[in-house]
């Protein structure tokens, strides 16, 4: 069996020591001031996914130094200071009423979870995704016990992973003042992985992008399409990244949006743009979410057949409708499911299958994955996203299973959305990851993704068009052409 | 009304050189003409509905020939209206489309005539691609494959005739078919080997390459075609030989076969596996289809085709060159997303 492409989902540092020492050193993270956040921030953060970022301080740092400073040193050095004061005056405020610690850890585990959970039924009108009901509540639940303050990761990473990012539980009151509310419950939820799923992510933030567009108003003297993006969304977005770094889907659209305000006509009276940026968040939403995975549910209910034996892993909320439409099409088949130890999504599947009727085999790991894998006639994978030379980044373990499946010459399924696809490219699971804020140590970390190669796919199933996981490219470049 | 279905098996009756997918397109095209639509809507309405009576019609050997055919006409007529100007208003642009209309039905023989083009345009890409002294193996009845033969084997524009021996793999089912286009190619002159299709991997070492036709290119690249084409392709595979596909580009379509038994197309019911004891002589015919079912699965076997996937295809020979799998996959984007 070729090991190519099995990736570490457990990566055992051997050089911790060094690294560990020098963050010990370090204040705690909670009262440590948010300049030195910041600068440890950057080199972490310029390789990794959260696009925008760059450009977002850049821009945020051009108002105050703008009359006097021309030297781009001289500007992020007045920048640097200026957030010291702003995190000094703060931290000085918390330490006022009761203490340096007890609020922040007070406000991160039981009031903080729910607090953003009245936040968010305002936030969100629609009632939020279904796919994320009840698994939500449960881990939500076990996570709101975890001790708050976090040791600081980046001290226990060694040095060659420092740029994989990581969740942070950046508690409320750190974030910036300009961050609006729905903006702030939605980034503690993503943080505790109460909203885990990229598409799901995507459209609550969208969402909430949409609650800060409507209670936006241009100040005197500027105008929208200059304002709104460095001084309204620039916040929003650092502060969702620094919750939990973004997703492809999410950097790909908040592109869109920020394009969509450049757009704007500086004469186009204020009510009017708003509604105009609004509308089309929501024609964005329902074409490029709903629509397509009506679409692709559609096409891959169509792939499984009658009498046939299906095999997913984990949980994934396009795969499971797939499968419930195709047994709603009177189709008859059974589904393996492959769970991840560490998370276990998969039995809130299996429960959902056994409801409808639908036989399921489920197995809690990999021990017998290769028999598992003999008996079924196609394996169905969804994607946190997917790279542009056709690699597929997904949960992890996936990799493992299209291998097993190639081996046995199973056809491989990929479901993904079109919003999904990233320009980026990459060969390895370690250029783009993430990691488990819970799961990380001085001896190990657990990773969040991995990367299949192409090889080990047979097709992509897209809203636009099925295709062989190679043309990926093409159909983004399809995409940017029509838009 | 079976019209659409008359129509298209006097057309493919009476030009036994017109493929399936342009046979679609002239039967929807004649049915455009006796219909009363006038407006955009109605006229897509109509070849919506035709189309999907052809295809499921239970007479019709290849739906999904005739899903590209269709495919392939539906996004001519969105793209002819797409070019109206769009400062005009909805009425004009209605009569601005019964001038499209006028102008197909004018010119419905045009597709076909320009199908039968690019075959002389496959011929002359694919006569390079024929080394010297070789031998080629192909089989079926392809006539793109027997005019692209049957041209490198003659002197063209002061370029010396093609050498080359020709290996013919025949299948007992469609003897006469085969026999006939053995018989054109010898009279032209070019060597011909009769082999049966269980010797082909005995004489692969022979062989320096595979051309083959295709009945449809499917959306990934891969190619639909008489059944023992894919078996072809894996005996080439495995032998290390190129394996080209000699097909126009009009076949090109949207379906997506994902294995030998799900090809993608609802209305393909092709069933090839009875089994039989002596204590069942029925077999597998199963009870609860429909008489139009059963009747599908008669036609549609008794014409049986396979899937051969695009990593077993070396190249296609099209009518714009020679492409990759890849290539032709592309350019099913291109054709179906904007």
């Amino acid at each position: 069996m070729p090991h190519r492409g099995i990736h570490p989902r457990r990566v055992v540092p051997k050089t911790g020591r060094s690294s560990m020492s020098t963050a010990s050193n370090e204040p705690p993270a909670e009262v440590k001031p948010k300049s030195a956040e910041k600068a440890q921030d950057t080199p972490a953060t310029t390789p990794a996914p959260t696009n925008g970022e760059p450009q977002a301080q850049g821009e945020k740092a051009a108002p105050p130094a703008a009359p006097k400073l021309s030297n781009a040193e001289l500007k992020a050095k007045a920048k640097a200071e200026k957030q010291a004061r702003r995190a000094q005056a703060k931290a000085a405020q918390n330490a006022a009423p009761g203490g340096g610690s007890t609020p922040t850890s007070a406000g991160q585990s039981g009031p903080q979870v729910t607090e953003p959970k009245g936040n968010k039924a305002k936030g969100k009108p629609d009632g939020g995704r279904p796919a994320d009901s009840g698994a939500t509540g449960k881990a939500v639940g076990s996570k709101g016990s975890i001790p708050a303050p976090l040791p600081k990761p980046e001290g226990l990473i060694p040095e060659c992973f420092s740029h994989l990012s990581m969740a942070k539980r950046l508690p409320i009151t750190q974030a910036d003042k300009d961050v609006h509310p729905t903006v702030l419950a939605i980034g503690q939820k993503m943080a505790i992985f109460g909203i885990d799923e990229s598409i799901a992510r995507l459209e609550a933030t969208l969402l909430a992008f949409k609650k800060v567009i409507e209670s936006y108003t241009t100040p005197p003297g500027n105008t929208l399409a200059r304002h709104l993006t460095p001084h309204v969304l620039n916040p929003q977005i650092e502060y969702l990244s620094a919750c939990r770094p973004m997703c492809f889907s999410m950097g790909n659209a908040i592109r869109w949006l920020k394009l969509q305000v450049s757009k704007i006509d500086p004469d186009v009276p204020d009510s009017e743009a708003k509604k105009l940026l609004c509308s089309s968040i929501d024609a964005f939403i329902q074409e490029r979410i709903k629509f397509a995975d009506v679409v692709i549910t559609e096409k891959a209910a169509d792939c499984v057949q009658d009498k046939s034996v299906v095999l997913v892993y984990g949980r994934s909320s396009l795969v499971e409708a797939s499968l419930l439409l195709a047994h709603s099409k009177g189709k008859k088949f059974d589904v393996i499911i492959i769970d991840d130890p560490s998370e276990q999504k998969g039995q809130i599947l299996a429960k959902t299958l056994i409801e409808k009727g639908i036989r399921v085999t489920y197995s809690g790991d990999f021990g017998a994955l290769q028999s598992h894998v003999e008996l079924a006639n196609i394996v169905l994978l969804g994607s946190e996203g997917m790279f542009s030379n056709g690699a597929l980044y997904g949960r992890a373990g996936t990799c493992d299973v299209a291998i097993a499946a190639k081996d046995h010459g199973k056809q491989v399924y990929t479901l993904c959305e079109t919003i999904n696809i990233t320009e980026r490219v990459s060969t390895d699971s370690l250029t783009f990851n993430e990691i488990h804020p819970d799961h990380c140590s001085s001896k190990s970390f657990r990773l969040l993704y991995d990367t299949t190669p192409s090889d080990y796919l047979s097709i992509v199933i897209t809203e636009i068009s099925s295709a062989q996981p190679t043309s990926v490219s093409y159909l983004l470049r399809k995409l940017e052409d029509s838009n | 009304m079976q019209r659409i279905v008359a129509t298209y098996h006097r057309l493919l009756a009476d030009d036994p050189e017109l493929t399936m997918p342009m046979a679609t397109i002239e039967a929807l095209i004649e049915a455009l003409g006796a219909s009363s639509a006038t407006t955009v809507f109605e006229t897509m309405k109509l070849v919506e509905g035709q189309s999907e009576r052809l295809r499921e019609s239970p007479q019709v050997a290849n739906p999904m020939a005739v899903c590209h055919g269709s495919d392939f006409f539906k996004q001519y007529l969105v793209r002819e209206l797409r070019q109206l100007p769009s400062s005009a208003g909805a009425a004009s642009k209605d009569q601005q489309f019964e001038e499209i209309r006028q102008h197909l039905l004018r010119n419905a023989r045009l597709f076909a005539t320009r199908a039968k083009e690019s075959r002389e345009q496959i011929a002359s890409e694919g006569r390079l691609l024929i080394p010297d002294n070789s031998t080629i193996l192909t089989h079926g009845g392809s006539r793109v494959v027997s005019m692209l033969l049957g041209r490198a084997a003659e002197r063209v524009n002061g370029s010396l005739p093609r050498r080359f021996k020709v290996i013919y793999a025949i299948s007992e089912s469609r003897r006469a078919e085969s026999e006939r286009a053995v018989a054109t190619l010898r009279e032209k002159g070019i060597r011909v080997a009769i082999i049966p299709e269980g010797g082909v991997a005995h004489i692969m070492q022979q062989v320096n390459i595979v051309i083959v036709g295709a009945e449809v290119i499917t959306a990934q690249g891969g190619i639909i075609s008489r059944l023992g084409t894919y078996q072809i392709a894996k005996l080439a595979k495995i032998d290390r030989k190129p394996f080209y596909v000699a097909a126009e580009q009009h076949k090109l379509g949207q379906t997506f076969p994902t294995s030998q038994f799900n090809y993608g197309v609802p209305a393909f019911k092709q069933d090839l596996l009875d089994f039989q004891s002596n204590k069942s002589p029925n077999g597998n015919v199963a009870n609860g289809l429909t008489a139009d079912e059963k009747r599908a699965i008669e036609v549609q076997s008794a014409n049986p085709v396979d899937f051969t996937p695009p990593d077993l295809i070396t190249n296609f020979i099209c009518d714009h060159g020679i492409k990759s799998t890849v290539a032709m996959e592309h350019q099913v984007i291109d054709m179906f997303v904007s």
